[in-house]
């Protein structure tokens, strides 16, 4: 009997049209994301520049795992139809009598609903499969085909995840009989996972939430987090105890639910259902008055069907709709997890190394957003179905359907009741912000930014979605289909421009974004959202005329009767509407796109990749030819804030630094109206007017030694709504000198991903010269045209803005309305500088001579202190470490968070987005919060030395000498301000920053001193690198060591200083013992696996207790793509088997120094240290026993993970109690 | 007040013919469509209220075309169709001025008006506060009626209103209907002989897409006066009958005999008695004319 359920409903399904398309859906869905992974649209679009193979174990198992997140929507259709089907004919009552026994009944259901699932999520497979074979793929990333690949995904996680989600299903349509149940649930677990995902980021216990994903991606992730693209690409999935212990708990919960199915099951014909709000008793009706009547006397009656009415009718029937929408349990608990989601998002989405920020409006907007607008359309779609079929699920439709109210009245209630939904769940957001801010004590409330940013921006976005969504439920009869069509075209617009299509009035509903900020609002921003939503509203109603006149009216049997339909409903105001809203919506979509394509030259990415590819070709040859360099600069800026508008007059003068005469003067120059002179006859021999590159031939050369006056004008073209010619903003301008001309070829211009240059036929390149390179060397890697240089500028603005550059203001004073200032630098400084203008106040506080000064926003007071006192305290460490200040002045300048959240140090001179230290919210003392402010400001202030005082050559490794440098010497400060606590969280994050970044390495991993700007090298590792470096052999040798290479390469002229050269001053400071960390650490990629293997105590009397432990030390280097070495250069390596581990563990040989560590607690609660020594290890398995006078609650090999270990958290263990 | 239909056809995709050809005139009253399930019925009556296109022909109410000014004649219908739900807690009340306002009653003192003699009509002003979708099925038809007196309507169908009702529900049911019935046009389909006999007007015999035939109950019965005949024979020679004879329709007697009855223009033998016809010996006479024709 089972046997024949179950084949029946495999039959059943096969013969559905439904099964195909959801196979369909699901193949092409595969197809499509793995040609496009595999590069089958480069052609059209730019280069992919990647080491990452799109068919790795790890890539498919991803890849099927995320198609089957479409798959568990299916669930519903698939697993609880094979159930409600019976309800839904009323073939329950008849079935439930014929004679089998309820397990092989429901057993029969449920594994004929997991089979058909599987064969739909095979369809998945083949897709993929399929696409890896197709011709027109990228070889470079595909991988060789191997069916192991695919058969584990399913074993691993999509069977066992269909099992839960299966049996959470049947379960559901079993009790409640409802599918909309099931597919909410469905919905929430998505939700919850969503936010899980973005949770586990930051939480600790990485173990806990490996074991609480039911979806198993974090119990993978456990894993593979920190596989290097090597390890990406060549390992096989992973499986280990995490993996089956998530599996086991969620399959398992997964028959547990279908047990609990089972034996709740009955062949009863009454559905179970949900009543949480109210439990009234059953009221028995009997029948009365069986009296026969009557006359029939109806009332007089007006029937009115003017608009008016009908608008006010459309706005009744909404209102029951909306009804029905908010009072339904699963929109409530929906919502409620929206709630929750915001607020948790809000309330740790902030944090910038552990440290909260205050929760400013546009932060409390922000955060939760971008889960929100998923949240919303989701919610939209699915909604949007089911008012749509709503009374035909009810079986109500013939009722409504003979009523004398329009389509467009109808349907215009589903519209209302939409958008009512729409502002019930945009008002979450601002409920939780609210709340968060209330609950932080911060009371600013801008309601208006709320109501202005939820109901003006965000609403209008979610209302085109709901137009549409209408029109594509109007469509189709099967809701299923209608959402995942949605679903499909919402996401797949993102990834148009993986195929070539970038321009937004090309993408249904898009935007240019809207950014707010406290000093400058929203900018420009604003005017141009608002004209693209206008235009794809013009087209969304359209699209809802299409809805009104396709709406299912009746009972069309056939397309041709729609089309009839359709005809007959396209009234002359309807087709008024129609017309003028397509009319409008080309009319608009054309200007836009003359306003970007033919008023203004559209350079899409791929033309941009050729162009700067034929740049290379026509003037790559001009790359080593004799240029003068800057040697002064003198610029006149006046900004126009009003009208975003700037004018420079500037000059530099250009010293023949070169021992031969120069005739010529190449010029790179931006796109802004320019004019070029020289002090001197000059003739213009080339002017590339597509890349801005000049040569002009000068009448007499310039003779070696000898300088020209050059001197340029600029301006901005006019700015327009949609075309933004100029970086100047309302208040809080922020540009540097690249928008002015430079002298030469920049090399730095040029194409540097692998494959793009592969494609367009040029050589091989490093993402910087080679460290041994004599004529890179000649430029610093900030500059390719100067050296040191001599600055002055004048500066113009709107009075009420105070204009900063860097240098020391010589005169301020108002002319014509405007404000004017001078700077004047004193002292030669990097071809380096900024200038900001905005309306400031300013703090000003002093240091031994040196002038300290915040300018800063308004309302933005509230880390002034901690910066100033991390300026403070980082001059007294500097100088007294490294070098005297070269500068009188240190000023920070806020600017706004839609120029970027980063602080920048120029001379004397520190922008300082308002993102990320003015707004802080510092606790310090909090164990596991690091003050950034202070923080942040100490690295800025560093670079006034590691920048400005020594600064490397344009090759590998220059970043070290800057970046690297500047998180140490801020680590430094920061310690000795708040002790070793906020090291340790520094430090754990930056080990964490250091293993992902190199995940994501898109070319070659290369050691510290080698590192091709690469961030997660310079700053993560360094950091790391020069802490552990100061712990091994003392911050005051390193720190003398730093001071002699000062001494002596400061100031330089070329050529520059490499990281090469710092390592031989550090080399000198550290003894020979440790001279092999610098080559672990400096020279190689080495990583240790270090890890407590056993450890036990015993008490051996009152005071003393014995620890006995294991430790297993290793380390290993990594090739450039990640690949593990354990052989040194002479071929040595060590190998030990453990028991219980199926590979013997090998390692490098070892003569290593590591901290080992035995930890008590305190009555208090904390830890308190009972032994910590460095010891020596020259094997992988270690016995030692060490005596301490506390009981030990916890013991550890390098147990503050100052070693780079990709498993830091087995480096420590509670030791077990052993009695005698 | 007249309903003209003029050769309406229907085909459905999988080839069933559920309308052939019809074409009818129907005047105030109580007219009743009569014909065993699958007859074209109820096809006939939602193209009649504007729910479905016919593939040819015509349709006017008066002057209303039916097919091409579909809201027109909304204004003026009242449908009830053979099954129908409504949304879950709803209660009566509601869902009355939720349809009185589809049906453009704006005024909210006409509808509440309106909404309380529907449901005194229907007798269902007690219950008007319970969710309809708790209803009995009883309960359900009538307030199905009471939603399609909203409009004061001019043209009423109703089909198979009584499947599925108990006699005095199905009586009580029947009462509404003729009082409605009085000035407007009602048709109603079912395949109950009595229901028709009890209330109609005019009526319609339908099966295969086609009306067979199209009289007053009383004429239909007038028509066959003389030419019914009955005999009381045993169980086991009514096959010996039914090739002898025209029998229309047998039943039992509680002696396990049968009641037979014969269509003939002369008495068959005189073992037979003379009985006055009745609107059941119609139906079943036209039916089997139809399958003769069918047959020949």
């Amino acid at each position: 009997m089972f046997y024949s359920i179950f084949s029946f409903e495999i039959r059943y399904w096969l013969r559905q049209t439904s099964f195909y398309v959801y196979a369909g859906i699901m193949f092409a869905l595969s197809y499509f994301v793995m040609v496009s992974a595999a590069g089958i649209f480069e052609s059209l679009t730019v280069s992919m520049n990647t080491l990452t193979i799109v068919n790795s174990p790890i890539a498919i198992n991803g890849l099927l795992n995320e198609m089957a997140i479409i798959l568990y929507f299916f669930l519903p259709a698939l697993i609880g139809g094979t159930i409600y089907r019976d309800y839904k004919h009323h073939m329950h009552s008849v079935i439930y009598s014929y004679p089998f026994q309820k397990w092989e009944y429901l057993l029969g259901k449920f594994m004929a609903g997991l089979t058909v699932s599987t064969f739909v999520m095979m369809a998945a497979a083949l897709g993929i499969i399929l696409g890896t074979l197709t011709p027109g793929t990228n070889p470079d990333v595909l991988g060789p085909f191997n069916l192991m690949n695919y058969v584990q995904p399913f074993v691993y996680y999509l069977i066992p995840n269909m099992i839960f989600f299966g049996a959470m299903v049947f379960a559901i349509v079993a009790f409640t009989r409802n599918i909309n149940v099931a597919f909410i649930v469905i919905l929430a677990f998505f939700l919850i996972q969503i936010f899980a995902q973005n949770l586990t980021a930051d939480l600790d216990n990485k173990y806990l939430a490996a074991l609480l994903d039911p979806y198993g991606a974090q119990a993978n992730a456990y894993y593979t987090e920190y596989w290097t693209i090597f390890e990406q690409n060549e390992n096989p999935l992973p499986w280990g105890e995490v993996i089956l212990y998530n599996r086991l708990i969620w399959g398992g919960l997964g028959l547990v639910i279908f047990g609990l199915v089972y034996w709740g099951f009955s062949f009863s014909q009454q559905a179970f259902s949900f009543n949480f709000f109210k439990n009234k008793k059953g009221e028995a009706v009997t029948k009365k008055n069986f009296g026969s009547i009557l006359t029939v006397n109806m009332p007089k009656v007006d029937m009115n069907f003017s608009f008016i009415e009908n608008l006010k009718l459309s706005w009744e029937l909404a209102k029951v709709d909306f009804k029905y929408i908010v009072s339904g349990w699963a929109f409530i608990i929906i919502a409620l997890i929206g709630l929750l989601i915001s607020l948790s998002v809000i309330l740790l989405g902030g944090e910038i190394f552990g440290t909260d920020t205050l929760p400013v409006t546009w932060q409390m907007l922000q955060l939760p957003g971008t889960f929100f607008s998923l949240f919303i359309n989701i919610l939209t779609f699915l909604y949007a179905g089911m008012l749509i079929h709503r009374s035909r699920g009810d079986n109500m439709d013939q009722l409504i359907h003979v009523t004398p109210t329009a389509n467009w009245t109808i349907l215009f209630s589903k519209f209302l009741a939409l958008v009512l939904m729409q502002m019930i769940l945009l008002s979450i957001i601002m409920v939780a912000g609210i709340g968060v801010q209330t609950f932080n004590g911060y009371f600013n409330y801008e309601i208006g930014q709320y109501l202005f940013d939820l109901y003006a921006i965000s609403l209008i976005h979610v209302v085109i979605w709901g137009l549409f969504s209408i029109f594509v439920h109007s469509l189709f009869k099967n809701y299923y289909i209608g959402f995942i069509l949605l679903l499909i075209i919402s996401i797949g617009i993102t990834f148009l421009g993986e195929i070539g299509i970038e321009q937004t009035v090309f993408k249904f509903n898009q935007a240019p974004g809207t950014a707010y900020s406290d000093m400058n609002g929203y900018g420009r921003s604003l005017a141009p959202y608002f004209v693209y939503k206008g235009y794809w509203l013009l087209l969304a109603i359209a699209f809802y005329v299409l809805a009104i006149l396709f709406f299912r009216r009746g009972l069309p049997g056939s397309f041709k009767e729609r089309i009839q339909n359709a005809k007959e409903a396209f009234t002359s105001k309807l087709k008024l509407i129609f017309t003028i809203s397509l009319i409008g919506f080309l009319g608009m979509g054309s200007w836009i796109y003359y306003v970007n394509n033919i008023k203004h030259d559209y350079i899409s990415s791929q033309e941009w990749e050729k162009r700067t590819a034929d740049f290379e070709k026509n003037y790559g040859k001009f790359r080593d030819i004799p240029q003068p360099r800057i040697v002064s600069s003198t610029i006149n800026l006046d900004l126009y804030p009003e009208t975003r508008d700037f004018e420079v007059a500037g000059s530099f003068v250009l010293k023949n630094k070169t021992a031969v005469p120069i005739d010529s003067i190449h010029i790179d120059h931006n796109n802004y109206i320019s004019v070029f002179e020289f002090d001197r006859d000059f003739q213009l021999v080339l002017e590339d007017d597509s890349m801005n590159y000049d040569i002009y031939q000068l009448a007499n050369p310039l003779m070696p030694g000898d300088s020209v006056l050059f001197t340029f004008a600029l301006s901005n073209e006019e700015n327009e709504i949609l075309e933004n010619e100029s970086p100047v903003r309302y208040n809080g301008t922020f540009v540097n000198n690249s928008i002015f001309p430079r002298i030469g070829y920049q090399e730095s211009a040029e194409l540097s991903g692998k494959e793009a240059r592969e494609r367009y036929g040029l050589p091989e390149k490093p993402r910087m010269p080679a460290i041994t390179d004599s004529a890179a060397r000649m430029n610093n890697y900030i500059s390719s045209d100067a050296d040191w240089i001599d600055f002055e500028t004048t500066i113009s603005t709107s009075p009420e803005q105070i204009a900063i550059a860097p240098g020391y203001l010589q005169d301020e004073w108002e002319e014509n309305g405007r404000r004017y200032f001078h700077y004047k630098m004193d002292s030669t400084i990097v071809n380096f500088y900024s200038f900001i203008s905005a309306e400031f106040e300013v703090v000003q506080n002093t240091w031994n001579d040196v002038n300290i000064e915040i300018y800063h926003h308004a309302d933005h007071t509230y880390n002034l202190d901690y910066m100033m006192e991390g300026v403070k305290k980082s001059l007294d460490y500097y100088t007294e470490n490294f070098s005297p200040y070269q500068f009188r002045q240190l000023r920070i300048i806020e600017f706004p968070r839609t120029g970027g959240s980063f602080a920048q140090s120029f001379a004397n001179t520190v922008p300082y987005s308002e993102a990320v230290g003015f707004i802080a919210d510092v606790d310090t003392t909090a164990e596991d919060a690091l003050n950034y402010p202070f923080s942040i400001t100490a690295h800025e202030v560093a670079h006034q030395w590691w920048a400005h005082q020594v600064i490397g050559a344009n090759v590998q490794g220059a970043t070290m000498l800057s970046e690297s440098l500047s998180e140490y010497s801020a680590l430094k400060v920061l310690e000795k301000e708040y002790g070793v606590h906020q090291m340790r969280y520094f430090l754990k994050d930056a080990l964490d920053s250091y293993l992902t970044g190199r995940t994501f390495e898109s070319q070659r991993e290369l050691p510290l001193i080698y590192n091709e700007n690469q961030q997660y090298i310079h700053y993560n590792k360094g950091s790391l690198v020069f802490y552990a470096l100061s712990d091994y052999i003392g911050e005051d040798k390193l720190n003398a060591a730093l001071s002699d290479y000062i001494d002596d390469v400061a100031f330089q002229e070329p050529p520059y200083t490499t990281s090469l050269e710092l390592l031989e001053y550090l080399k000198d400071v550290t003894p020979d013992s440790l001279q092999y960390l610098i080559k672990d650490m400096f020279e190689t990629i080495t990583l240790y696996d270090n890890r407590v293997e056993e450890a036990a105590y015993t008490e051996v009397n009152n005071n003393t207790y014995e620890v006995n432990m294991t430790l297993q030390a290793s380390k290993y280097r990594t090739g450039e793509t990640g690949e593990r070495i354990y052989k040194n250069e002479a071929g040595d390596s060590l190998s030990v088997e453990i028991e219980g581990r199926r590979r013997p563990v090998e390692s490098l040989p070892l003569n290593d120094w590591i901290e080992v560590g035995v930890f008590g607690t305190d009555s208090l609660g904390n830890e308190t240290v009972l032994y910590l020594e460095k010891r020596k290890f020259t094997d992988i398995l270690n016995e030692i026993t060490i005596t301490v006078d506390e009981e030990p609650t916890s013991v550890g090999i390098d147990p503050y993970n100052k070693l780079i270990d990709t498993i830091s958290n087995d480096n420590r263990r509670p030791p077990s109690r052993e009695d005698e | 007040m007249k309903l003209t239909l003029s050769n309406i056809s229907k085909t459905y995709k999988n080839g069933v013919k559920a309308l052939d050809d019809v074409s009818i005139e129907i005047e105030s009253g109580m007219f009743g469509l009569l014909g065993p399930n699958g007859a074209g019925k109820s096809t006939l009556m939602r193209t009649i209220a504007t729910l479905q296109a016919p593939d040819s022909g015509t349709a006017h109410l008066n002057d209303i075309n039916i097919l091409e000014d579909k809201q027109s004649l909304r204004k003026v219908l009242g449908y009830l169709p053979q099954e129908f739900g409504v949304y879950p807690k709803m209660s009566a009340e509601d869902l009355l001025h939720y349809f009185a306002r589809l049906k453009g009653i704006t005024d909210s003192n006409q509808r509440t008006e309106m909404v309380n003699t529907a449901l005194e009509v229907t007798n269902l002003f007690e219950v008007k506060n319970k969710s309809v979708a708790g209803y009995s099925g009883g309960m359900k038809q009538r307030f199905g009626i009471a939603q399609l007196l909203l409009n004061d309507p001019k043209l009423i169908i109703v089909d198979e209103p009584t499947a599925g009702l108990d006699p005095s529900e199905r009586h009580r049911f029947l009462n509404v209907l003729r009082e409605i019935g009085t000035n407007h046009i009602v048709i109603f389909s079912t395949h109950i002989v009595d229901d028709v006999k009890e209330l109609c007007t005019d009526m319609a015999i339908m099966n295969g897409g086609q009306i067979l035939s199209h009289h007053t109950p009383k004429e239909a019965v007038k028509a066959l006066d003389g030419q019914v005949w009955t005999k009381v024979i045993e169980r086991d020679d009514l096959e010996q009958y039914e090739n002898k004879f025209n029998v229309i329709s047998s039943n039992f007697n509680q002696d396990n005999t049968l009641n037979i009855r014969v269509h003939g223009t002369e008495q068959p033998d005189g073992t037979f008695e003379a009985k006055m016809p009745d609107l059941a010996d119609v139906y079943f006479v036209t039916l089997r004319e139809e399958k003769e024709v069918v047959a020949a």
